[in-house]
């Protein structure tokens, strides 16, 4: 069996005594999009930030292509070949849209003209390439959105955490990202999503992990993950028959 | 359109400023003419910190300071020659630098701030105290009387200055990356950047140049004391020209730097009764300036908002650490 891209193996983050993230363990293997999903306050976020190298977990270990990773500054995790995007987006706002592509671009290409270069690749691949001149604060929250991906394909990444790139968008914009993510997959692209909208996360994840209160209570294909009665008392409440169930 | 035309116009305008002083030998002017561009230069590097990264260095005369006494402690107790001896003093400003900002660039915020603040205040003790420096009583160094020498080695400083931050900042990837730091620091680290170590960089940047200058100054002037290198007014003048000019640009300080030099050589010619009330304009001038034109003067006429970006982060105005 191939080594998998990202080893995620009993990781605990905690804020004092709160327990963010409490030993979630899974894998994901490359050329995969998972999904990472659960109710608000699951801990997802947190999550992405020990994945990426924002937040040490305080137990636990995380192996990126067979690697041990675990503690590394983000800016090493991004060397190293992991791109993400925050859910508040986080664009260079008083540089251009180019100049946002540009400055990731100098990771891997660390000459002006090859970066120049480089960026423009990923804004035509975006889709943005019209805007190249305009200030990233002009940004639509769509156009955001994408610029923020493109900032994270620029690292020309193996794996890349993409965290709410769908979520406020109208859908028209959400279709043009689902195609988007599907497009970086076809590149060659390991993708490691959080989405609140199941209709885009059922539609393009191959593998989705569902968290709650930090613990991961299910994992497996969208359909199986779907029909789950843990995740459905988590994003609906118990039911009263398994309330009335368990206490007769 | 970027390139070639554009570093040949930088070089053009240097060798055209460089031919004033052969028009112009009268001893007032020259003075004038060398001291505008000693502060053109402490505002171009004031402006590295303060407007491509946000960080506002309270003690930026500090390395003029160092530059100054080390240039006189080599020239008068070693009998080094001038030109090594104000190497040597961009050399201590640069290790200076990275003393202070070993420590306090790993944070975020008003360390840095604060650091670079105290630094100046005990760095300027230290000359007051020791005897080497001479204490209160300042350095004497050897007399070298020829005006138009020191506005062409100034020029060359400065412009040299100039030249090399230009590239650096506007047209090589360190400019750009700097700017994403400014823009947002912890977003920065997520597409590869390594803040504390960029900072770290652009600070010695910053330093060795304003220590050359001060070095330069020293042997022009022939006489140093604590409160002329290092006292507050360095840092302060060269923060009110940066910001007046506009932050986050090279021209905008340069202006900047000329304009308040012609004010304030105005009013010292003129006004010198009411010498307590320089400090208050160059207080109330700063205040005025970020309050109504945070993209100084420069930035104001361009349109870019580039001084107002760096004075939000540099005084901490908007938030920017959130994950």
């Amino acid at each position: 069996m191939p080594e998998p891209v990202l080893k995620v193996e009993g990781v605990t983050v905690t804020f004092g005594g709160l327990v963010a993230v409490d030993s979630v363990s899974f894998q994901v293997a490359a050329g995969e999009i998972v999904g990472l999903i659960g109710p608000n306050g699951a801990g997802k976020t947190t999550l992405f930030n020990a994945v990426s190298g924002y937040y040490k977990p305080t137990r636990g270990r995380i192996s990126f292509l067979g690697r041990d990773v675990t503690g590394r500054q983000p800016y090493a995790l991004a060397a190293g070949g992991i791109g993400r995007t925050f859910q508040i987006v986080k664009p260079f706002a008083g540089l251009s849209v180019l100049e946002n592509i540009v400055v990731a671009s100098y990771l891997r290409h660390p000459r002006q003209a090859a970066a120049r270069r480089k960026a423009w690749e990923v804004l035509k691949f975006i889709g943005l390439g019209d805007r190249a001149d305009l200030p990233a604060a002009g940004l639509t929250l769509a156009g955001r959105k994408r610029l923020e991906i493109g900032k994270a394909l620029a690292l020309e990444p193996k794996l890349i955490l993409l965290d709410e790139v769908v979520a406020g968008l109208n859908p028209t914009e959400a279709d043009q990202t689902v195609r988007l993510i599907l497009k970086i997959r076809d590149a060659g692209m390991t993708i490691l999503i959080v989405e609140h909208i199941m209709r885009v996360i059922m539609k393009i994840s191959t593998r989705i992990i569902v968290l709650n209160y930090g613990r991961m209570i299910a994992q497996g294909k969208p359909d199986e993950v779907a029909r789950d009665r843990q995740v459905v008392e988590a994003y609906l409440g118990e039911s009263a028959d398994a309330t009335d169930g368990s206490t007769s | 359109m970027r390139g070639r035309p554009a570093w040949l116009w930088i070089l053009l305008v240097i060798a055209g400023v460089g031919l004033v002083p052969v028009v112009m030998t009268d001893a007032f002017f020259l003075r004038l003419f060398t001291e505008a561009l000693m502060w053109i230069g402490l505002a171009i590097t004031w402006d590295i910190m303060a407007g491509y990264i946000g960080y506002l260095n309270f003690g930026h005369g500090v390395f003029f300071g160092v530059g100054a006494y080390t240039t006189a402690l080599f020239i008068v107790k070693a009998g080094v020659p001038f030109g090594p001896a104000v190497a040597l003093g961009g050399v201590a400003a640069g290790l200076t630098a990275l003393v202070i900002g070993w420590p306090t660039l790993r944070l975020r915020g008003a360390y840095f701030a604060i650091g670079t603040w105290a630094l100046n205040r005990a760095v300027g003790q230290l000359a007051l105290v020791l005897d080497i420096t001479g204490g209160a009583d300042g350095m004497r160094l050897p007399p070298f009387l020829r005006p138009q020498f020191f506005s062409w080695v100034m020029l060359g400083v400065v412009g040299a200055t100039f030249l090399v931050l230009w590239l650096l900042l506007e047209q090589a990837p360190f400019g750009l990356k700097l700017k994403a730091i400014r823009e947002d620091e912890s977003g920065s680290l997520a597409i590869g950047l390594n803040p504390a170590w960029l900072k770290l960089q652009a600070f010695v940047l910053s330093a060795v140049p304003a220590g050359i200058i001060g070095g330069v100054y020293a042997y022009w002037i022939t006489f140093i004391d604590p409160s002329s290198t290092l006292g507050d007014l360095i840092t302060d003048q060269a923060t009110v020209m940066a910001v007046f000019g506009g932050l986050g640009t090279l021209i905008g300080p340069v202006i900047g730097a000329i304009l308040f030099f012609a004010f304030k050589t105005y009013f010292w010619a003129y006004l010198s009764d009411y010498q307590v009330l320089y400090l208050i304009i160059l207080g109330l001038a700063i205040a005025a300036t970020v309050l109504f034109l945070p993209d100084g003067f420069w930035g104001t006429i361009t349109k870019r908002q580039e001084g107002r970006r760096a004075l939000h982060k540099g005084l901490a105005l908007k938030e920017t650490t959130e994950t």
